[in-house]
């Protein structure tokens, strides 16, 4: 083997192990929805190995997935080679995932942003789509916590100006 | 060039001001022998800051500044006087003077002042001229390369949605921070538009896309998206999150394709809903003053739906994108 190629080949085995550890959930989708590709995130909090995955539908493995629904959001990435986002306001998560930090969680589940994106093939059509899943179980919880406090503060100050008004 | 205009009936008194100003300050100073001469000027643009004394005949400085609020001109004065009675001091500044210093000036105490209102940092790029200065040429490129990337976009929306789309001309402009929380303070107050923000970011560019849909068009979106289900706050969050997705995605993709480069787009924030958007542009006030703004107002033919797209580009990006643009701008 040449050097070059070799280097090829060490550049591409850094790139998968990169991949396969980013804390980020990677999946890859074809048009009906059966996964080729499931990195390490994805093994670790669904608990289902690649060989477990591969070939398979994304709603069978997951039934709380809406299938018309995921299907409509994943039109335009198919079709217009866009990209999609889904935020956790809108769905608290596609996949439930559990908690995984049982000490400092408070949480029973990830709260997720998805990110889905076109992957083009070399004819330049979209027959795959990739599927990100981001964990913001943290800033969910931020975000919420926020909200109860202003919450809090509001009906404080009204019963501040109620008193006001009595006296 | 940022104006002066220093308005004193003493030739000493104005020439005293003229020395105090900071040496390093390059201003173009006017002046003025009394109010009227002095609101002549300013009506002729010259005096972005009034150095203004109350005291002088034919109109003194208490009628300027009402003459001032009156004809709205775009000013901002101080006055320097004598006369250094409280009275007088809270008279001007309800007559809309932003400082009052008493005579005779003291360069030290001067530019503490213009500094405090951030009058020094100025150099007169706010002037409202130069600001309207985006070079013709640089504007029309702009412009045209919205039209071809809103072109594709369109013709996606038509293919995805079976719906004509009435392409809007784009609104290029350079805007400034107070502007834009202007335009933001509208969709706070109003409860009638809902909006998303996403960042995007490629090599040398880096800028906002603000997504804003009047709530009426709900019910029409609703229909083109195919849902039955009932528009409830949550189905509304996820038809603006999907509109938003498709006129955002297209656009950008459509402007770098031109610009041969790869937009990165994060996380989408809704607007309002979970972020006080005074707050939200308030953090960020020191950090720019302006920022070019592509604005696009969409109308979908044979429905009620009003949205607009803003697309917001750090003034630094503007030096990447001539520089990707400029096959455009020879011959």
């Amino acid at each position: 083997m040449t050097d070059e190629a070799l280097n090829d080949l060490t550049e591409f085995h850094w790139m998968m192990d990169m991949l396969q550890t980013v804390d980020v959930g990677l999946v890859v989708l074809n048009r009906e929805f059966q996964i080729n590709l499931w990195n390490g995130f994805m093994e670790s909090h669904s608990g289902l190995l690649p060989s477990q995955v591969r070939g398979k539908s994304l709603f069978t493995l997951f039934p709380e997935v809406n299938e018309s629904w995921f299907r409509n959001k994943a039109r335009p990435v198919f079709e217009l080679k866009n990209r999609a986002f889904i935020i956790w306001e809108q769905r608290p998560y596609l996949l439930k995932f559990p908690n995984y930090r049982p000490i400092t969680g408070t949480e029973d589940f990830m709260y997720q942003n998805i990110t889905l994106s076109p992957l083009i093939s070399t004819t330049g059509k979209v027959d795959n789509i990739c599927m990100m899943i981001y964990d913001v179980t943290d800033v969910a919880v931020g975000k919420k916590v926020l909200e109860s406090a202003q919450v809090t503060l509001s009906e404080l100050n009204e019963k501040v100006a109620e008193r006001k008004r009595l006296a | 060039m940022y104006s002066v205009l220093i308005c004193d009936d003493s030739l000493v008194a104005r020439k005293q001001v003229a020395k105090c100003l900071p040496e390093e300050w390059e201003v173009a100073v006017h002046f003025a022998k009394h109010g009227q001469e002095a609101i002549t000027a300013l009506r002729e643009g010259k005096g972005q800051l009034l150095l203004l004394d109350l005291n002088m005949p034919v109109m003194d400085g208490y009628q300027v500044l009402e003459a001032i609020q009156e004809q709205k001109l775009p000013t901002k004065v101080i006055v320097i006087s004598g006369d250094i009675q409280p009275e007088a001091h809270q008279r001007v500044k309800r007559l809309g003077a932003l400082e009052f210093i008493e005579k005779p000036v003291k360069p030290a105490a001067l530019e503490t002042l213009l500094q405090q209102h951030r009058i020094l940092e100025s150099d007169g790029e706010e002037d409202k001229p130069e600001l309207a200065n985006l070079d013709p040429e640089i504007r029309d490129i702009y412009q045209e390369i919205t039209n071809i990337a809103m072109g594709q976009a369109g013709d996606h929306l038509a293919r995805i949605l079976n719906v004509f789309v009435k392409l809007p001309i784009p609104n290029v402009n350079l805007i400034e921070a107070s502007e834009l929380h202007m335009m933001l303070q509208d969709i706070e107050d109003k409860d009638t538009v809902s909006g998303i923000c996403q960042g995007f970011v490629g090599p040398g560019i880096c800028g906002e896309a603000l997504f804003i849909l009047s709530d009426s068009s709900f019910n029409d979106v609703a229909k083109i998206l195919n849902i039955s289900e009932e528009v409830d706050d949550q189905m509304q969050l996820e038809l603006l999150m999907d509109a938003a997705n498709i006129l955002i995605g297209t656009c950008l993709n459509g402007l770098a394709s031109q610009l041969d480069m790869h937009f990165s787009q994060g996380h989408p924030e809704v607007l309002g809903q979970h972020r006080n958007i005074t707050e939200l542009i308030n953090i960020n006030k020191t950090r720019w003053r302006r920022t070019l703004a592509i604005e696009l107002s969409y109308g979908l033919e044979g429905y009620q739906v009003h949205c607009d797209l803003v697309l917001l580009v750090t003034e630094e990006s503007m030096e990447t994108m001539n520089n990707k643009l400029s096959h455009l701008l020879e011959d």
